[in-house]
């Protein structure tokens, strides 16, 4: 949480000479972080950053505390002054006492309840200084009793609240938990239905007060005030949490009960707040002090070994030095059997428990700027390659294959989510999604992909990007599947120019993929113009042409080509071994073989058939011509084959290359019905 | 017989000056001296001439063909060179094979672990739909704890586990923390972790998906000083080697000290100007890992102590390029892909 803190204000208990500047620079690096200094006609307005451990420094005097210290370890001049007010005795001004009945259900709610009333108060604006530092502050001043709660819960960092006294019935308050559905109308005039388990104060009617939050309209103070009942509480800060959060509502005293407020300084808070009373309002005290307190058992105090603190450290400081800050700070501290010891003070009870503990307050003290600054030394473990590694080479290759990576939101829409199809199962669904636009975890890339191709394709002529991600599947109530994908889409493109990406992939990779036709057609892709990708028995993607079901969506006017890779379960599998075979010494013999198919005989398997006849001699098959025309026929196809034929121990001979050859031309005429042509 | 020589001679040249290719050139090579190309034949016809001229026609034969062949080695390199006599224009394009682009945020964290690698940090990954347990209560985050409100988190529909709790979706990279020493068993521990990570805010400079970058440091006698020597040299190799870094007083749960982590302004270099005011920009957090994070970690906090810091890298990248709005990081704009 940001504070802020008028510096003429802090001046009043901080007591030094050191600049505005020079102190915000000491606070940010030994404690709180001044993250902006504002003048404000004579003034400084510091916008300080609370961490939310640390509210008890969340307030002037609090912050005033936590600068002495650092000041005085770094020998300014400095010194803490107490507001005005705070040792004040409460004892009643008037023979006439009044009197309030309280009763706590339950102490748990409220570790500490204080009280007081005052008479003869004169309602009225409160002095300029104080309207002011409110303003300052960012707070309206309404009048002079209801800015006094307001300027206490800023200066001493105690939310306080104050009743009209004339308006509790039967001047009795009864502190108990709510019951679901009870309502109170609050001060900012909105009706408000409680949960069960809220903290309420009722009166023998109604409530009047929803404690810790804010206060009822019912018992304000108003113009007409004339007795008051000033009121400084601590408050079970579970339960205060519980409420903000079922209300939704959360105002700056919640959000310190929420963390916890200094139980010893309350009596102080309600003695300042009187003292304030009876200079800007006339007021008198008219009961007797009302506080409701068991004392919290004093925690024991923490022990520090200071070998452990110089450890942390990186260098060794005389463990006198350590116990000298940690007093500076309010601790009780002592060096007893070589062991530092101490106990917090009560506003740091929450906030230090352990040693470590301790050694943050003597280290930031000791100033962070004053530690050595060394690279660790250690052994470097030795951990295997993740796929995370690769990737980020896998990356590099393909933007040399000339694609741009792109990266989207893996958390996609409903409408993204059933492009392909609709009523999709297994699919991870976020409970309390930002908006309709991020619903669901992506389980797959590619609709991201169209998209963006969509969304650019009149920008460039064709469009290559990727991306890799993971996507999400749910695995019954285990974690979901969360597997690494790489997607790749081209347009305008078509199936071989992404078949080649793919082969390129294999490569780089170093993992075998080959084709198979989809067992059925997936609901992404172009029935006839698709394939699922394998490697070795395992289906590891799909490749092909996408739907123009899905790219219509997108009003896109080419063809899109598209792979999706799942690169988690390739990497699992083993990289093909490469192994080394002999540079030939000899000259190959290389011929063209022609002969006409029919149209659906794959040409792998008219490789594969060649290269099975040819063996030994044929050394590599390819195709190197495929055409088709009218004169073959509708249901044919002529191929050309490219035959290497070679040998370890010398240049193929005309015999030998003859019989290879027809027996290469008998197992595609015998098994392919084909038809050579010479 | 000589006359014939310098004929075969004298059209030779002539050929190989004007072949323009080399194709021709080996052409114009075979007419000469193929099988039956004009020298071979001319060659053998030694056998015909007078026994008495033999020895100088050998001489002429060999001069000529010496003479041939140098001219084919220059014709060659006249070839090579295009002529050699037009002269190219070298502001023209060159023809490039196309080449792609990496997103910003994936060449930041190339740098990013390049960095933390030489100094013995391994990438890790772990899971971004990950159990409350990995994301908050292991890291010293009880259930209903304030400190879990500054993380806005995206919780998964599913069925909560009875000691790991409810799925959300990592709003920071630490849930690997955990993972990570359950993994080694055996300290040290040098872990780099980058994942998306996700919470529920937009602005300019908030998005729901963000990358987050960790590194965790865990072995005997580590020091806050080993922290900020870690920081202080990620600084100068990745902003430049004029720039430091310093620690703030921070709170988180899950590390104890805990710091905020600044690097001088990259304008001012720490003097203070109208962009940093302070002369500092902040980076991200830092801190100690919590003893109690390290025993959630099946390691003994009284023999292992570590440090932890991490921070966005869209942050890094915003510092580094003057984009404003990172939001332009995620809209796949590919004409601001392309200038990276």
């Amino acid at each position: 949480m940001n504070f802020k803190v008028p510096v003429s204000w802090l001046r009043d208990y901080l007591k030094t000479d050191v600049a505005a500047k020079t102190l915000a620079n000491v606070l940010s690096a030994s404690g709180p972080s001044v993250e902006k200094i504002e003048k404000v006609k004579e003034d400084y307005v510091f916008d300080v950053e609370i961490t939310s451990n640390r509210t008890d420094s969340a307030s002037v005097f609090g912050l005033a505390r936590e600068a002495n210290a650092i000041l005085s370890n770094l020998g300014e001049k400095s010194q803490l002054a107490n507001p005005k007010g705070i040792d004040l005795v409460l004892d009643p001004d008037t023979a006439n006492i009044l009197n309030l009945d309280v009763v706590i259900r339950d102490p748990k709610l409220c570790p500490r309840f204080t009280a007081i009333i005052i008479d003869n108060v004169k309602i009225k604006p409160s002095p300029a200084v104080i309207q002011n530092r409110l303003k300052l502050c960012g707070i309206r001043p309404i009048n002079n009793i209801v800015d006094i709660t307001n300027y206490i819960m800023l200066e001493m960092g105690q939310p306080m609240h104050a009743f009209d006294f004339d308006k509790i019935k039967g001047a009795k308050m009864v502190l108990r938990e709510s019951t679901e559905g009870e309502k109170i109308v609050t001060l900012d005039k909105t009706a408000r239905k409680l949960p069960k388990g809220s903290i309420v104060i009722e009166d023998t009617e109604r409530l009047i007060d929803l404690c810790g939050i804010m206060g009822g309209a019912n018992s304000q103070i108003s113009k007409r005030t004339k007795r008051a009942v000033l009121f400084v509480q601590a408050y079970d800060s579970k339960a205060i949490r519980k409420t903000t959060q079922s209300l939704a509502f959360r105002t700056e005293a919640a959000s310190r009960f929420e963390k916890g407020v200094d139980l010893e300084g309350i009596p102080g808070a309600l003695s300042r707040a009187v003292y304030l009373a009876k200079s800007n309002a006339g007021a008198k005290i008219a009961s007797e002090l009302i506080d409701i307190y068991k004392a919290k058992t004093k925690s024991p105090a923490i022990n520090l070994n200071p070998k452990k603190l110089n450890n942390y450290l990186g260098e060794a400081i005389h463990p006198n030095l350590a116990v000298k800050i940690l007093s500076l700070l309010g601790f009780e501290a002592k060096l007893q059997n070589e062991t530092i010891d101490a106990a917090p003070p009560s506003w740091r009870l929450d906030d230090v428990a352990d040693d470590v503990d301790l050694i943050e307050e003597i280290a930031r003290i000791y100033g962070y700027q004053n530690l050595k600054s060394e690279i660790p030394k250690g052994d470097i473990p030795i951990s295997p390659k993740d796929t995370l590694e690769e990737v980020i080479e896998l990356k590099r290759a393909l933007k040399f294959l000339g694609l741009t990576e792109v990266i989207c939101y893996s958390i996609i829409s409903q409408k993204m989510l059933e492009l392909p199809e609709t009523k999709r199962t297994n699919v991870v669904e976020l409970q309390n999604p930002l908006t309709e636009n991020w619903q669901y975890m992506r389980p797959s890339l590619l609709p991201s992909l169209v998209e963006i191709i969509g969304q650019n394709q009149f920008t460039r002529k064709k469009l290559r990007i990727f991306e890799i991600a993971k996507t999400y599947i749910t695995q019954g109530d285990d974690l979901p599947k969360q597997d690494l994908q790489l997607a790749l889409a081209i347009s305008p493109g078509d199936f071989f120019e992404i078949k080649g990406y793919l082969e390129n992939i294999a490569e780089i990779l170093g993992r075998e993929m080959k084709l198979k036709p989809n067992a059925k057609k997936h609901p992404l892709f172009l029935e006839n113009q698709s394939a699922a990708v394998f490697s070795g028995k395992e289906q590891v993607g799909i490749v092909g042409i996408l739907d123009s079901k899905i790219t219509d969506y997108f009003n896109i006017k080419n063809a899109v080509c598209a792979l999706e890779i799942n690169l988690s379960t390739l990497y699992s599998l083993p990289a093909t071994a490469k192994t080394y075979k002999p540079i030939p010494k000899y000259p190959p013999v290389i011929e063209d073989i022609s002969a006409i198919f029919a149209k659906q005989t794959p040409l792998d398997e008219i490789i594969q058939t060649a290269k099975k006849a040819g063996t030994p001699l044929a050394k590599n098959v390819e195709v190197i011509d495929v055409f088709q025309n009218e004169k073959l026929g509708i249901d044919k196809k002529s191929v050309t084959l490219r035959l290497t034929y070679q040998k370890s121990d010398g240049t193929p001979t005309q015999e030998e290359v003859i019989e290879t050859r027809n027996k290469v031309n008998t197992a595609l005429e015998k098994s392919l019905l084909a038809q050579i042509r010479k | 017989m000589l006359t014939q020589v310098q004929n075969v001679l004298e059209a030779a040249q002539e050929a190989i000056k004007t072949a323009s290719s080399q194709e021709q050139l080996e052409k114009n090579y075979i007419d000469l001296f193929g099988k039956k190309g004009k020298f071979t034949e001319l060659s053998k016809s030694i056998s015909k001439i007078p026994s008495e001229q033999k020895a100088e026609f050998g001489k002429s034969l060999n001069q000529a063909k010496q003479q041939i062949l140098a001219g084919f080695e220059k014709q060659k390199k006249e070839i090579l060179s295009g002529g050699g006599k037009q002269k190219i224009d070298i502001t023209a394009p060159g023809k490039r094979p196309q080449i792609g682009h990496l997103h910003l945020v994936s060449q930041a964290i190339d740098e990013i672990v390049d960095i933390f690698k030489r100094i013995g940090f391994s990438l890790k990954s772990y899971p971004e739909v990950d159990w409350d347990w990995y994301a908050f209560e292991s890291l010293n985050m009880p259930k209903d704890h304030p400190a879990r409100d500054e993380w806005e988190t995206f919780f998964v529909k599913s069925k909560r586990h009875a000691t790991l709790g409810n799925q959300v979706l990592t709003p920071h990279t630490s849930n690997g923390q955990v993972r990570e020493m359950k993994r080694v068993k055996n300290p040290p521990i040098r872990m780099l972790n980058i994942s998306r990570c996700y919470r529920r805010q937009v602005d300019v400079s908030h998005t729901p998906m963000f990358h987050q970058f960790e590194g965790m440091l865990i072995d005997k006698n580590v020091a806050i000083s080993n922290l900020k020597g870690t920081l202080d040299y990620f600084a100068r190799k990745f902003f430049g080697k004029e720039r430091k870094s310093r620690l703030r007083p921070h709170h988180f749960r899950f590390t104890e000290p805990s710091f905020e982590v600044d690097v001088t302004c990259g304008v001012c270099l720490g003097h203070g100007c109208r962009f940093c005011k302070s002369g500092w920009v902040e980076l991200g957090g830092a801190g100690m890992v919590h003893p109690n994070v390290i025993k959630a970690g099946g390691l003994d906090p009284k023999k292992y102590t570590g440090f932890a810091f991490g921070w966005g890298v869209e942050r890094t990248i915003a510092m580094r390029t003057e984009i404003g709005d990172i939001r332009l990081l995620f809209q796949n704009d590919i004409r601001f892909l392309e200038q990276f």
